[in-house]
C-alpha cells in the first residue's frame, strides 16, 4: 500500500530568507524529510509553483504591506496546515523595528520623493493576520525543533513553544552564565527551545524566540539594576525582535 | 570519633596523578575541572593535571551522571499495535572529588529512586558509578549551609573517601569497590598513628570553621519554622523578585521531577520515549488540561520549592532534601538567597537562636 505524501509548499513574506536556507543546509537530515512529504513549491531551491490545494503551508517572514495581507490570506485559504517559521513570521522579529517610527518617515526614507507609490501598513507577525497552527520561533530556525514541529504537523498533534527561559537549557548545558562574564543576556526572559543554541557557541541570547508568556518585569528590572545594566539599552536590545509583542498585547486588552 | 585504622590508606600529593592516571586506564574518570570566572563542572578527565581539586560546588552537581537531563526510557513501533520495548542507557564510570554536600545529594536521590515501584534505570546506572569523595576543610564560601543540615563532614554514600592532612591524603576505604581500588594500586600505602593524628588535627580544625549553623536556628526545629510560616510574608517577597528562569532547581542535586516525552521517528512509526529535568519553577510544570495552574505565582513556586527540601522530606524520608551546597543561591538571576529566606522566616516567626548547633 501506498500513502500519497503530503504536499508542502514554503513561502516567503519580509525576511532574509535565511530560515528557507537553514532547511535547505539541513545535510543528510534533509533526504529523510524529503522520504515523508513532496516539496510543491520552494523559491529557494526550485522554479515550480504548486497546485491551489496544499497540505502544509511553511511561511517565513512579517507581514509588512497591503500586497502581503492579501497574498498570506490566500495562502491561508490553499493550505490546511500553515506553520510560521523564523522570528519575522512567529514574533515580527528584526522587521517590527519599523513600528518604533511613523510610516510616512520610513517610506520617506526608504523610497524618497516617490514614497506615494510604495504602501506600507505596520509591521505584524503571521498570526497576527491569519490563523497560525504551528509555530517554529528563532532567528534562524534551530533544525531540530523545525524538524520536531514538522512530525507533529504531520500526525496532526499540537506542538508547544516552551514557555520557560533560556535559562533553563543554557544552565542544563552547563555554560557559565553570560551575565557572570559581565555580558547582558535575553536568556532570562526568552522562551527556551533553540537549546540555548547561541551561548553554547560564546554568544548572547538576542531574544529571538520572542518572550515567555508571564515574564516578571519587576524582576527584571532588579537584575538589570544588578548588574548596573543601563535602561535603554535594554530596551533595544528587547524591541530588536519583540517589537510586535506590542500588538498582541493590544489585541489581547481589546478581548 | 573513633578511627578504625586499618580503614585508612595514605596517598602522597606527588603521587596524586599517578593515581589518576592508573585510574583512567581502567575506567571514564570524571573530576571537577575549572569553566573560568571562578565555576566548575565536572567532566571527564585523562589525567591529574585536569583536576581542579579546589574547587567550589560545580554548576550542576553531579546528579547530571546519576539521572541525565535526557534519558531514553523506551522505544515505541505502531506499525503492528503498539509494541514497546524499555531502554536502560549506562556507563561504567568513577566520579572523583565529590564533596560531602553532593554525596548527600546523592543520597538523597537513592532514596527517591529506591521507593516502590522501584526505578531500575536510575539503580542500574548507580550501580555502574564509583565514587570518591573529598572533605572541605575551609568553607567553599558564603552561600554554603551545610552545617545546618550536617552534611558538612562524611556521612557515607562513597567508595573511598579522601582528606587532605598537609603533604598527603587520607584515604577512608568504605566498600568493597573502594577495597579493590586500593588492591590494584601500588601508590597506597597503610595509615599509621602519625596519619591519624594529622587527621584528627585537621578535623579539630574543620569544626572550629564550621563552629555552629550558619542560621540560627536549631537543625531540629526547622520542621516547625516551615509548619508556621506557610502564609509568610516572605513568599509575597520572593514572588515580586523570582523570575522563573529555573536555575535554582535545575542546579539543585536532590531535585529530581522530569517530563516525560514521546518523540516519533521521521517514519512517524516509530519512536522513542525519554524523560527530561523538568522544573516546579517553570511556568507550565503545574498547568493543567484546560489552562489551569495550581501554582500560577512565582511567589507560590518558590515556597514549593523550600518546602519541597525542608518540609515534605521529613515526613516521607525523615531527612532534609537542602544539602547545604548553596547552588540555588548562587546562581540566581534575582539573588534569592536561601540563607536569607531562612533569617527572614526565623526573624518573622521569632525563633531566632544565635547560637544555634554550637558545639
Amino acid at each position: 500500500m501506498t500513502r500519497t505524501k503530503p504536499k508542502v509548499a514554503f513561502f516567503d513574506f519580509a525576511c532574509c530568507e535565511g530560515c528557507q536556507l537553514q532547511v535547505a543546509n539541513m545535510g543528510e537530515l534533509l533526504l529523510d524529510v524529503l522520504g515523508l512529504i513532496e516539496v510543491v513549491e520552494f523559491r529557494e531551491v526550485m522554479s515550480e509553483k504548486g497546485p491551489e490545494k496544499i497540505d502544509v503551508a511553511v511561511v517565513e517572514g512579517s507581514i509588512t504591506d497591503k500586497h502581503a495581507i492579501e497574498r498570506i490570506k490566500k495562502i491561508r485559504d490553499r493550505a490546511k496546515v500553515l506553520i510560521a517559521y523564523g522570528s519575522c513570521a512567529t514574533i515580527g522579529g528584526v522587521n517590527g523595528m519599523k513600528n518604533n517610527f511613523k510610516l510616512d518617515d520610513i517610506r520617506k526614507e526608504v523610497y524618497g520623493d516617490r514614497f506615494n507609490y510604495f504602501d506600507t501598513v505596520e509591521t505584524k507577525a503571521v498570526h497576527q493576520v491569519v490563523k497560525v497552527d504551528y509555530f517554529v520561533n528563532g532567528c534562524p530556525v534551530y533544525i531540530p525543533e523545525f524538524v520536531k514541529v514538522l512530525k507533529a504537523a504531520l500526525q496532526g498533534i499540537p506542538y508547544e513553544v516552551p514557555d520557560h527561559a533560556v535559562c533553563v537549557e543554557c544552565k542544563l548545558n552547563e555554560n557559565v552564565c553570560m551575565y557572570d562574564r559581565g555580558v547582558a543576556c535575553m536568556g532570562p526572559v526568552t522562551r527556551a527551545g533553540c537549546n540555548s543554541w547561541c551561548i553554547n557557541n560564546g554568544n548572547i541570547c538576542y531574544g529571538c524566540r520572542g518572550m515567555v508568556s508571564n515574564p516578571n518585569e519587576n524582576g527584571a528590572m532588579d537584575i538589570i539594576k544588578k548588574y548596573n545594566i543601563p535602561m535603554d539599552m535594554v530596551i533595544n536590545k528587547m524591541n530588536m525582535y519583540n517589537k510586535c509583542r506590542e500588538i498582541d498585547k493590544r489585541e489581547q486588552k481589546k478581548r | 570519633m573513633l578511627y578504625n585504622l586499618s580503614q585508612y590508606v595514605v596517598l602522597k600529593k606527588e603521587d596524586f596523578n599517578g593515581f589518576i592516571s592508573d585510574l583512567v586506564k581502567e575506567q571514564k574518570v570524571v573530576a571537577p575541572v575549572a569553566k573560568g570566572c571562578g565555576q566548575f563542572s565536572f567532566e571527564e578527565v585523562k589525567s591529574g593535571s585536569e583536576i581542579s581539586i579546589d574547587y567550589i560546588p560545580t554548576i550542576l552537581p553531579p546528579k547530571k551522571y546519576f539521572m541525565p537531563r535526557d534519558e531514553n526510557i523506551a522505544t515505541y513501533d505502531l506499525s503492528n499495535g503498539e509494541d514497546m520495548e524499555p531502554v536502560v542507557e549506562y556507563e561504567k564510570m568513577l566520579l572523583f572529588g565529590v564533596h560531602t554536600c553532593d554525596l548527600a545529594g546523592i543520597q538523597c536521590l537513592n532514596m527517591v529512586f529506591s521507593e516502590r515501584p522501584r526505578d531500575l534505570n536510575y539503580l542500574i546506572r548507580k550501580n555502574q558509578i564509583t565514587i570518591i569523595g573529598y572533605e572541605c576543610n575551609f568553607y567553599c564560601d558564603r552561600f554554603a549551609s551545610c552545617r545546618l543540615v550536617h552534611n558538612h563532614s562524611p556521612n557515607g554514600g562513597y567508595d573511598l573517601f579522601f582528606t587532605d592532612v598537609g603533604d598527603r591524603f587520607m584515604i577512608h576505604v568504605n566498600t568493597n569497590t573502594g577495597e579493590e581500588l586500593v588492591a590494584k594500586s601500588n601508590l597506597l600505602r597503610k595509615a599509621g598513628e602519625k596519619d591519624f593524628e594529622d587527621l584528627q588535627r585537621v578535623r579539630e580544625a574543620k569544626n572550629r570553621e564550621f563552629a555552629k549553623n550558619e542560621i540560627p536556628i536549631e537543625h531540629e526545629k526547622i520542621p516547625e519554622l516551615f509548619d508556621r510560616a506557610y502564609n509568610s510574608k516572605v513568599w509575597e517577597d520572593l514572588d515580586k523578585r523570582c523570575v522563573a528562569c529555573g536555575n535554582c532547581t535545575n542546579v539543585c542535586p536532590s531535585c529530581y521531577c522530569f517530563n516525560m516525552i514521546d518523540e516519533p521517528n521521521l517514519d512517524l512509526k516509530t519512536g522513542r520515549r525519554y524523560r527530561q529535568w523538568d522544573s516546579c519553577q517553570n511556568e507550565s510544570f503545574a498547568k493543567v488540561a484546560g489552562g489551569e495552574s495550581f501554582r500560577k505565582e512565582r511567589g507560590a513556586r518558590q515556597r514549593h520549592r523550600y518546602y519541597r527540601k525542608f518540609k515534605y522530606p521529613i515526613a516521607k524520608f525523615s531527612r532534609f532534601f537542602c544539602t547545604g551546597c548553596g547552588r540555588c543561591s548562587r546562581t540566581c538571576m534575582a539573588c534569592i538567597n536561601l540563607k536569607e529566606t531562612l533569617n527572614s522566616l526565623i526573624k518573622e516567626q521569632g525563633m531566632e537562636n544565635p547560637e544555634a548547633g554550637k558545639v
